[in-house]
């Protein structure tokens, strides 16, 4: 089955044109890169299937449900992380996935087990009891990808998760998505094409709303070492 | 329900682990304080002048006769004056409550976690309006320190006019609740509006004033205009409450106007899903 189906999905603001009629899918399980240099519409798309917005027209379904007819169910399968991790400076780490669990619907004998679970899973179990704020940059990219994790959605939407992190937060950022792979299907957005090619199975590259390539990450190498590089840029080079 | 009650609760763990919730309780504890200390003077130099005129309260004019008891002489024009300084600092606990979400780029998680709108607003209104009802709350202090000692008094003059009649007082609380909780439904709305808190808290202060400018002007209108001032003035609408007489017509006007103010937030909250 699809994780995502995507067609002719539009977004407009005002007379500019956002993405222009989109159209793809994501297989069940898959580790998908969505590339694109900056302004190409990377975020705009991940926010419609997210259901932070509405397309201007054009249609999205998650697992099956059309995420603007059956938005709750859409959203109960999707675990999201926007390009600023949305966190609460106020609350702790553990007081905010507590909060997360319990708007995501966790049973509330098993909120407590979820935590540790997913704190576990991104390496952030000592950090719980300090707050969001005195955080670091690293941590506060983690604590976003475990807010993601709780309540174990199919669907992961990851915005730029390495943004702003030194090579060795990158780096474990990274070998922590691809521990997810196999359990949910992922989507991440980056422009830094090294990153794609060490997790990603599946390439989406998209330039002024289109997409110009949609493949796998062997076909689009063609087996060579700066396979990705290259056609990157001869894809958006205009 | 549950959904409501935890956005609530992530409501009040924020405005209780920043400075905001503790200063408003302090300046109106402080100002209340005040205001308290300076009524209770009046009440008790009233009743010194009293006694030693022949024929007591029977000789003094009607308008002075609310001086009579504990309950309308003191507590109540301290709840009147309150209305005032609810309308000043309510609208710095409301002006976060949706500004900060979206300045802090959080609202995103709200709106693509499985809830509705509906559910945000309301659980953030609540979360909100717990606050402002314990801001109320401290001056419940004066009336049972009225309690406690007022009947030191009752030696000297009349023994029922010392002591607290608490149905009327929990009356004029009431009064301050709605009017409290129609100003944060006024706040929520505004708030839901813009992105930084300075501006929401304003304007929402700015609406308040145009209320208080109601109240002011309404005396001096004439022919229907007069009317109408009056009718939605928030004194008028609260004297019953706030005189000790249940009245439906506060309660139903007040809570028309939070309804409508909610409903309004939902739809700038559903808005900003359409820009």
């Amino acid at each position: 089955m699809a994780m995502i189906e995507v067609e002719g999905l539009t977004k407009k603001y005002r007379d500019r044109v956002a993405i222009d009629a989109l159209s793809f899918k994501v297989a069940e399980g898959k580790i998908v890169g969505f590339l694109g240099p900056n302004g190409a519409g990377k975020s705009t798309t991940m926010k419609i299937l997210t259901g932070f917005m509405p397309a201007t027209e054009g249609k999205a379904r998650v697992a099956g449900f059309d995420v603007f007819e059956k938005p709750i169910e859409a959203k109960r399968q999707i675990g999201y992380l926007p390009e600023t991790p949305p966190l609460y400076p106020e609350l702790t780490v553990r007081g905010f996935l507590q909060f997360v669990a319990e708007i995501k619907g966790v049973p509330r004998g098993q909120v407590k087990s979820e935590i540790d679970r997913v704190a576990k899973g991104t390496g952030v179990t000592s950090e719980l009891d300090r707050l969001n704020s005195a955080l670091s940059k690293g941590y506060r990219q983690r604590v976003g990808i475990a807010q993601a994790l709780i309540g174990n959605p199919k669907l992961l939407i990851l915005d730029e998760p390495t943004e702003g992190l030194d090579p060795r937060q990158r780096n474990e950022v990274l070998q922590l998505i691809k521990g997810l792979a196999g359990q949910h299907t992922v989507v991440l957005s980056t422009h830094i094409l090294a990153e794609v090619k060490t997790i990603c199975e599946q390439v989406l590259i998209i330039h002024r709303g289109k997409i110009v390539a949609d493949e796998t990450m062997a076909a689009i190498t063609g087996g060579r070492e700066n396979g990705l590089e290259e056609k990157f840029i001869q894809l958006t080079a205009n | 329900m549950r959904n409501i009650i935890a956005i609530a609760k992530k409501e009040l763990t924020v405005y209780l682990t920043t400075p905001w919730a503790w200063i408003v309780f302090t300046v109106v504890s402080f100002v209340s304080s005040l205001f308290f200390i300076a009524y209770l003077i009046q009440f008790k130099d009233a009743h010194e002048q009293i006694r030693t005129m022949d024929g007591g309260w029977e000789q003094i004019g009607p308008d002075a006769q609310y001086l009579r008891n504990l309950t309308d002489g003191v507590v109540m024009p301290l709840f009147s004056t309150m209305l005032v300084v609810l309308l000043f600092v309510v609208p710095f606990l409301s002006a976060r409550i949706f500004a900060e979400e979206r300045r802090q780029k959080t609202l995103e998680l709200l709106m693509t976690a499985p809830l509705t709108s509906f559910e945000i607003v309301l659980g953030k209104y609540l979360g909100g309006l717990c606050i402002v009802i314990a801001t109320i709350s401290t001056t419940l202090v004066y009336p049972v320190l009225l309690t406690a000692f007022g009947s030191s008094f009752s030696a000297t003059t009349a023994e029922k006019t010392m002591t607290l009649e608490w149905p009327v007082v929990l009356l004029g609380f009431l009064a301050l609740v709605l009017w409290g909780a129609a100003i944060h439904s006024i706040g929520t709305f505004i708030s839901s509006l813009t992105e930084s808190v300075i501006i929401a808290g304003l304007v929402t202060l700015c609406v308040s004033l145009v209320w208080l400018v109601i109240k002011l002007a309404a005396p001096n209108a004439a022919g229907i205009l007069r009317d109408v001032l009056d009718y939605v003035s928030f004194e008028y609408q609260l004297r019953n409450l706030l005189r000790g007489v249940l009245d439906l017509q506060p309660l139903v006007f007040f809570a028309s106007l939070i309804l409508v103010f909610l409903l309004a937030t939902h739809r700038a909250v559903e808005s900003r899903r359409w820009v």
